[in-house]
């Protein structure tokens, strides 16, 4: 048993003396996992990361839906009172900086911001030869989720060099929102110069998608003369749809009328209730669907955003969109023989544009449904050329028309033309946008903008709602100002 | 194995020497020690007499009418209790016996594993306590934790009724918002709490629980928490084999069930909230409804529990073993065994033997099964929660179908439905062990070379079926007839919905090989060392692969298996995980004495881990600790306790509930672009190469004494732990946007608390009494958390999701936090008075304005409960006469709050037979409020008015016990025939409503929320222990 001595003893140098400290190193590639040391080697890199850029255009389902429920459009619904009382308490102006909806579309519009720097942060690592248009993708991205930013928040923190980390929590403060403007312009123009005019895949951004928002950003700021001057260079690429309805389904998806249209899929398997947002398929969507609807057509949701009596009467008579746009769900349900129960706040009609329809989702049916947003239609920028050429007293004619080729096709004839000028032109514009781009999430935003909001929306207050409260959590732990009147 | 081999019973007879006397009646004489030192306090009993003395200082003792051929029985803590039939024929001379006394090893109470070694408890000068096999025996617990609630002072133990729960454990408190589970170790090797869902507790010599620096430091960073150390049976050199046998059969049934609407009380109320709403009747005949269905009635039963062992154990002169086998069987009390059980099957094997004079090899070895099928518990979706919410008014089955409600289409359903609906199992394989040398270097160094392993194979699989549960219900998958449900969309395009399969392995395989040697010498008589010095290096690996598809033939359980369903490949979907983390120690320890009369220790270990961040490999955790034995003073002698004994220790210890941390690039983002899936990428997670364990300090003061001729034991500890560099996933700026933030080191806690316990042991006539009681308390505070919020939020509940556990800076951990509430508006005009509270109308909750300004909103949001109890006691009684035994534990927890959160508030959800007393009109009621369809108000906001006193007295356990009289054992052919009669839960006195106040979901941040907790049953059982 000498031997046995001998073995111990062995052991006792083996490990004492070699490999001791190597054994607890550990790297990520035992889990094999890809650490940011060994990316951005290949182009595929920075596609992926682009990819990555354009997913949390995904999440932003609550930017649309509060839109409208923030209007005089719709009510907020849901199954009671306190059923997403954030939305609850938008749609009755009792918000306060305390909200959980808010603080998430401000957390994930910094995760684009963030995701987009952090590509900029490795624009230098290698050379490719599409890599300019490939940057002007994701300048268009973070153009798009500053001005979402601006558009909800006013003043906010701006950084564009490369990621934020732990290290810079706290560090930032809000700058003016005409800051944040013009870096939004700068990455604009940026895009517009390195987008081709047409990409080889539907989804991704081009020049005139880049034009469409620069005269949008402008035209948030009353710069009319540039905001024309960018939408004159739309103009016409485009064109309106017969069928206006048929543009909101699935077929109509990415059509000729599309400028910029966020994309979702039901193919995905994937999903997670504890980020609903996550799945490739559009969140917003079962938000909206009729409560316990058992027919045809549509499939069941849970009564969020649902147009008010006087918005679905405010359509004259004939005008094709009134049925496009919301649903009078008792009508349609004594017509087909279907069921449903009836929400917090019913009032007998749904949105039309965005709502469940049946077999366009996927395996978990809540959080698959297919349904695009579109963002950017050619409609709304012939609008808003329409608004640019009459407020910047530029040409009232060319205004007239941009506003009547979007009559017609509501109307289906020109009985309907409009040749005011002047203010009068200019509100019957406004009305318009009410009528062609109601719940696609604008309305709230274009009474802001227009300074009619107070006037038009119960329980707005001059001075305060205009913009929404910054998210308490941010303001406990970043020392952030609050907006005024909050 | 069946072979009956009787017992010599002689070798009894040699542990004492005696004289004969044959006219004399009385019997007298002096009972010693194994060493002639005179024991007082001995227990002495004529068997099957009312009869009997305790040994006085001297040892000596004095029985009168003492009838040749009865046996006397000594018992004394910590020796062998020994029978002696004393008859003329033997015995000289009565007046003159001289008893010689075994010390038992087995107890406890003398020998205590430290940890790389073993310590007389006497000698200890850190703070520990030890639970034998009997106790753990006499419970015949589940799991072994079960066992040890009550037991012992400074441990906290809250179980769920769940079949084979993990319960959450507490040592002295609450120190970190994650990783408090204690560290276990089992014959040397170390486990997690976890393991113990395979351990058999009949296989159980020992629990010591490590509960202070000084024993813990030993295992330094995995120590933070206390540690279990656990010795399992092993068999004894040159005994024959002897055979044990238990077995116990039992049932199970739910002692109370919670006061819900029925049907006609649930129609009127729901005509009442309507119309309350502004909406019209809906239901206009209540006498069509009578009760209804009480759905908790249809889904709890009464379910049986079996437990059998059998086990062989003996040695020859170089070999002993310990082999046995265990079955144990319990189905769950929701549903029954259908679909709810937990069945476990054990061998151990535990052979030790000598490979030479001076090397020992030894080798334990456990195989367990584990099977179960579950239910889902604890949640929204449960079905205790669904029996509690659910329609009185439908019938259990309609037309052979289960029934449906028309008016519920969220989350609830038929709680039968959903029993039959839920098909899932479960099956552990699991081996561990270790495999150890021992060998003597020299008389008194000991080298030892331990290595000590696990694996356990894991597999699991469900089954979601075509289910229906009323149109347009969101839990419903198919047409009435269980077809998928077809929709053709405007285009023509076709979808369908289908079933799905789901099966996923996990594996777990860790490894520890430690090599330390034990040096013990000693120094001028008096000065005696025990040292160790060694290191341990260790890996630990899990891994899992995952697979599910959809099409599953016949929507039929028989043939879920991803193999036979026919889904596409864009329905399969596969998954895989893994992690792997290593650590590599060095320890070292030294006990000293002076002639036992001072004591000091001093321990320290170094942990390095694959867990650190690059720039804190290594940490050391020190200790110290000293002891005083007052009563061995010559001042001592005037002072009237038999035994005083100081302590105190001071010390570090660690936690590292950490991963490793990169910057780690997420391939999980992804996008559509052409109309197909896309993958991206995106910085998923920021690094912190700081990031190191938590660092402990822990204070510990105690006494023991002993009173009352040593029938009293006391012992006392004060303990004060403070832990700084807390591990946190801080709250960053919102900005920085969605990765996961790197833990690192910002906060303290702060517990201190008291550790009592008082043992009796003493008889009176042939009644043997022993008793402990003992006390815990621990007093947790959170020091401070350096984030921006100062707090981080544990669990919540419900849909929407609220949170009402926080972990927050000033306060206790994971107190509730919510709405005060303040009575009912009686009136307007009190609503006008009162602070703004929009939506509130009369009848309505007033919720205090906290913060006084005037508006009640989320800042008015407080402190309304506290899930941890103020202390907690535990009794044990146990008592022998003759040939009956009797033990009773029972156990109290205080000052513990629930928050009731099993309630789901649908408008057409049942409600509680507290709404019975709701307001509906001025002076009607002053704590329920209205009800009604349109709650503007939010009556049902997160507030203490679900806030329940979960303070509970329960007898756990009463077990009356009989020794079969030796003449029919004998005939039998057994040495040792005992059969007892069990009531586990007999009783338990609280004022809470729920199913029960001791409520478990795992974890500091998830306790005391009441999600439908599965109660725990009570269970009666009758059981047999035979030895031969």
């Amino acid at each position: 048993m000498k031997n046995l001595n001998r073995i111990l003893l062995l052991i006792c140098f083996t490990f004492l003396f070699s490999r001791c400290t190597d054994h607890v190193d550990y790297e990520a590639i035992e889990g094999y996992q890809i650490t940011a040391e060994v990316y951005f080697q290949a182009e595929s890199d920075y596609e992926a990361a682009l990819v990555g850029t354009y997913d949390p255009l995904q999440w932003l389902y609550l930017n649309v839906l509060i839109g409208d429920i923030a209007s005089d459009n719709s009510l907020c619904g849901g199954e009671s009172a306190t059923d997403v009382i954030g939305l609850q308490q938008i749609d009755d102006y009792t918000h306060y900086p305390n909200n959980d909806n808010l603080t998430s579309i401000w957390r994930w519009l910094y995760e684009g911001v963030n995701r987009a720097n952090y590509m900029e942060e490795n624009k230098s690592n290698i050379d490719f030869d599409s890599k300019e248009a490939l940057y002007a993708e994701v300048y268009f991205l973070r153009a798009y989720y500053y001005f979402q930013l601006v558009k909800f928040f006013g003043d906010v923190p701006l950084f564009t060099e490369r990621r934020l980390t732990a290290g810079d929590s706290g560090t930032l403060v809000r700058v003016p929102k005409e800051e944040v403007y013009a870096q939004i312009e700068i990455d604009l123009q940026n895009a517009i110069d390195n987008l081709p005019t047409s990409q080889s895949q539907i989804g991704r951004v081009n020049k005139f998608t880049a034009y469409s928002l620069l005269g949008k950003v402008l035209l948030y700021q009353d710069k009319f003369n540039e905001a024309a001057a960018a939408f004159d260079n739309v103009i016409g690429v485009y064109s309106l749809v017969n069928d206006y309805g048929s543009q909101f389904l699935r077929l109509g998806e990415n059509g000729p009328e599309s400028i910029f249209e966020v994309q979702y899929t039901n193919t995905s398997n994937w999903y997670d209730w504890g980020c609903p947002q996550c799945s490739e398929g559009n969140f917003g969507i079962i938000h909206t669907g009729p409560r316990g609807w058992s027919g045809p057509e549509y499939a069941q949701g849970w009564s969020f955003n649902v147009p008010t009596e006087a918005f679905y009467n405010s359509f004259s008579v004939g005008d094709a969109r009134q049925d496009a746009t919301v649903l009078d769900i008792e009508a349609f349900a004594s017509t087909t023989g279907a069921t449903y129960t009836e929400g917090y706040e019913h009032t007998g009609y749904y949105n039309n544009k965005y709502i469940p329809r049946a077999g366009e989702s996927g395996a978990q049916t809540e959080l698959n449904y297919l349904t695009n947003y579109r963002a950017i239609r050619y409609s709304d920028v012939l609008l808003m050329a329409a608004e640019a050429y009459n407020r910047g007293g530029i040409d009232d004619g060319i205004a007239q028309e941009y506003l009547n080729q979007v009559r017609r096709r509501a109307f289906g004839d020109q009985d309907h033309d409009i040749s005011l000028t002047g203010t009068a032109l200019t509100d019957a514009i406004w009305e318009e946008r009410k009528f062609e781009l109601s719940m696609e999430g604008h309305r709230f935003f274009d009474l802001v903008r227009t300074g009619q909001a107070a006037s038009i929306i119960d329980g707005f207050q001059q001075g305060k709602h205009e913009v929404f409260p910054i998210p308490q959590q941010e303001i406990d732990i970043s020392g952030l100002t609050q907006n005024p009147g909050y | 194995m069946k072979t009956i081999i009787l017992r010599n019973l002689s070798t009894f007879l040699l542990m004492f020497a005696f004289a004969f006397n044959m006219q004399s009646q009385s019997i007298s004489g002096i009972v010693t020690d194994d060493n002639d030192v005179p024991l007082s306090g001995v227990n002495i009993i004529v068997q099957g007499q009312n009869q009997g003395d305790v040994s006085d200082f001297d040892g000596n003792f004095n029985i009168s009418n003492f009838e040749s051929g009865s046996t006397l029985i000594f018992s004394y803590l910590g020796y062998k209790t020994l029978n002696l039939k004393i008859s003329s024929e033997d015995v000289l001379d009565f007046e003159n016996i001289s008893v010689s006394m075994e010390r038992d090893l087995d107890e406890l109470d003398e020998v205590v594993v430290i940890g790389y070694g073993s310590q007389k408890l006497s000698d200890i000068s850190g703070a520990v306590s030890t639970v034998n096999s009997t106790a753990i025996e006499t419970s015949s617990p589940v799991r072994v934790e079960d066992a040890l609630q009550g037991q012992a002072s400074g441990i906290n133990i809250i179980s769920s009724g769940s079949p084979g729960s993990k319960p959450t454990v507490l040592i002295r408190g609450i120190t970190s918002y994650a990783g408090n589970d204690p560290l276990v170790i089992i014959d040397g090797v170390s486990a997690v709490i976890d393991d113990l869902n395979s351990l058999n507790p009949n296989d159980i010599k020992s629990v010591n629980i490590l509960k202070d620096a000084a024993l813990a430091s030993i295992y330094g960073v995995k120590g933070g928490s206390g540690v279990i150390v656990i010795t399992t049976k092993s068999g004894k050199r040159n005994t024959k084999t002897s055979f044990s046998f238990n077995t116990s059969i039992g049932t199970q049934e739910v002692i109370k069930t919670i006061d819900v609407l029925n049907a006609t009380e649930y129609v009127a109320i729901l005509n009442e909230a309507s119309v309350a709403a502004g909406e019209g009747i809906i239901f206009p005949d209540l006498s069509s409804y009578g009760v209804g269905t009480n759905w908790q009635d249809e889904v709890i039963v009464e379910a049986p529990i079996v437990n059998h062992s059998i086990t062989a154990s003996g040695g020859s002169d170089n070999t002993s073993y310990y082999v046995s086998a265990a079955y144990l069987g319990q189905d769950g009390v929701v549903a029954g065994g259908d679909k709810s059980f937990f069945n476990r099957t054990n061998f151990t094997t535990n052979i030790d033997t000598d490979l030479t004079s001076k090397t020992k090899l030894i080798v334990n070895t456990n195989y367990t099964n584990i099977k179960g099928k579950s239910l889902p518990e604890n949640g929204i979706t449960s079905v205790l929660s669904n029996a509690l919410n659910f329609d009185p008014t439908v019938n259990p089955y309609d037309n052979g179908q289960f029934g449906i409600s028309q008016t519920i289409t969220q989350e609830i359903i038929n709680p039968l439905a959903q029993i039959d609906n839920t098909h899932n199992k479960g099956k552990t394989d699991k081996i561990s062990g270790k495999i150890e040398l021992q060998h003597d270097f020299m008389d008194n160094l000991k080298v030892t070379s331990r290595l000590g392993y696990t694996y356990v194979d894991i597999y699991n699989k469900y089954f979601v079926p075509f289910q229906y549960y009323g149109s347009g219900h969101n839990q419903t998958n198919a047409n009435p007839d269980l077809t998928p449900i077809v929709t053709i969309d405007g285009e023509g395009n076709i979808t369908s919905t289908h079933n799905r399969v789901g099966e996923n392995y996990t594996n777990y395989f860790n490894y520890t090989y430690e090599l330390y040697g034990n040096y013990d010498f000693t120094i001028n008589e008096n000065h005696n060392f025990q040292t160790v010095l060694g290191f341990s290096i260790g890996e630990n690996k899990g891994s899992n692969i995952s697979a599910a598809n959809e099409d599953v033939p016949f929507n039929s359980w028989d043939y879920a298996d991803v193999s036979a369903a026919t889904g596409n490949a864009t329905q399969q979907t596969s998954g895989s995980w893994q992690y792997v983390t290593r650590n590599l120690s060095y320890f070292g320890r030294i006990l000293y004495d002076y002639n036992e009369k001072y004591y000091a220790s001093f321990t320290g270990r170094m942990d390095g881990s694959t867990s650190f961040g690059k720039n804190n490999k290594f940490g050391f955790f020190p200790s110290a600790s000293f002891g005083w034995v007052i009563s061995k003073e010559d001042f001592f002698d005037s002072v009237p306790l038999d035994y005083l004994k100081f302590r105190a220790s001071y010390g570090s210890l660690g936690n590292d509930n950490i991963s490793p941390q990169f910057s780690l690039i997420s391939t999980f983002p992804s996008y559509v672009f052409n109309g197909s899936i896309v993958n991206g990428s995106s910085l998923g997670s920021i690094p912190n190469d700081d990031v190191s364990w938590e660092n402990q300090v822990q204070v510990n003061i105690g006494l023991d004494t002993r009173i009352f001729n040593n029938k009293v034991s006391i012992s006392l500890d004060y303990f004060n732990k403070t832990v700084d560099d807390l591990l946190f996933s801080p709250n960053l700026s919102l900005y920085l946007g969605t990765p996961s933030f790197p833990t690192t080191n910002i906060g303290k806690t702060e517990s201190k608390g008291i550790d009592a316990a008082i043992s009796l042991n003493t008889s009176i006539g042939a009644l043997a009494i022993t008793s402990n009681l003992n006390f815990t308390t621990a007093d947790n505070t959170v020091v401070s958390i350096n984030n921006g919020d100062k707090y981080i939020w544990g669990a919540g509940y419900g849909i929407p999701y609220t949170p009402i556990v926080r972990f927050e800076e000033g306060y206790s951990p994971g107190y509730f936090y919510g709405y005060a509430t303040d009575g009912i508006f009686q009136s307007q005009e009190e609503i006008n008075n009162h602070a703004i509270q929009n939506g509130a109308a009369p009848g309505d909750i007033r919720f205090v304005d906290v913060n006084s300004d005037g508006v009640v909103n989320d800042e008015d949001r407080t402190k309304i409960g506290d899930p941890f109890p103020d202390f907690t006691v535990g009794w044990n009684l146990n008592l022998a006469y003759n040939s009956f035994d009797l033990s009773v534990f029972t156990y109290a927890s205080v000052g513990n709050d629930i928050y009731r959160a099993y309630e789901r508030n649908l408008n057409y959800t049942n409600r509680f037979a507290s709404t019975l007393n709701r307001w509906t009109g001025p002076g009607t009621s002053f704590d329920e409020p209205r009800v009604t369809f349109v709650d503007s108000n939010n009556n049902r906001r997160a507030s203490d008015r679900y806030i329940e006193d979960g303070s509970y007295l329960r007898i756990k356990n009463i077990q009356l016990g009989y020794n079969l009289p030796e003449e029919i054992v004998d005939l039998l052919g057994f040495d040792d025939v005992r059969a007892y009669f069990q009531v586990k839960n007999a009783l338990t006195l609280t004022n809470y409503s729920g199913y029960d106040p001791e409520i478990s979901a795992g974890g500091v941040l998830n306790s005391g929320i009441d999600y439908g907790t599965y109660p725990q049953p009570r269970i009666w059982s009758l059981g047999l222990n035979i030895k031969f």
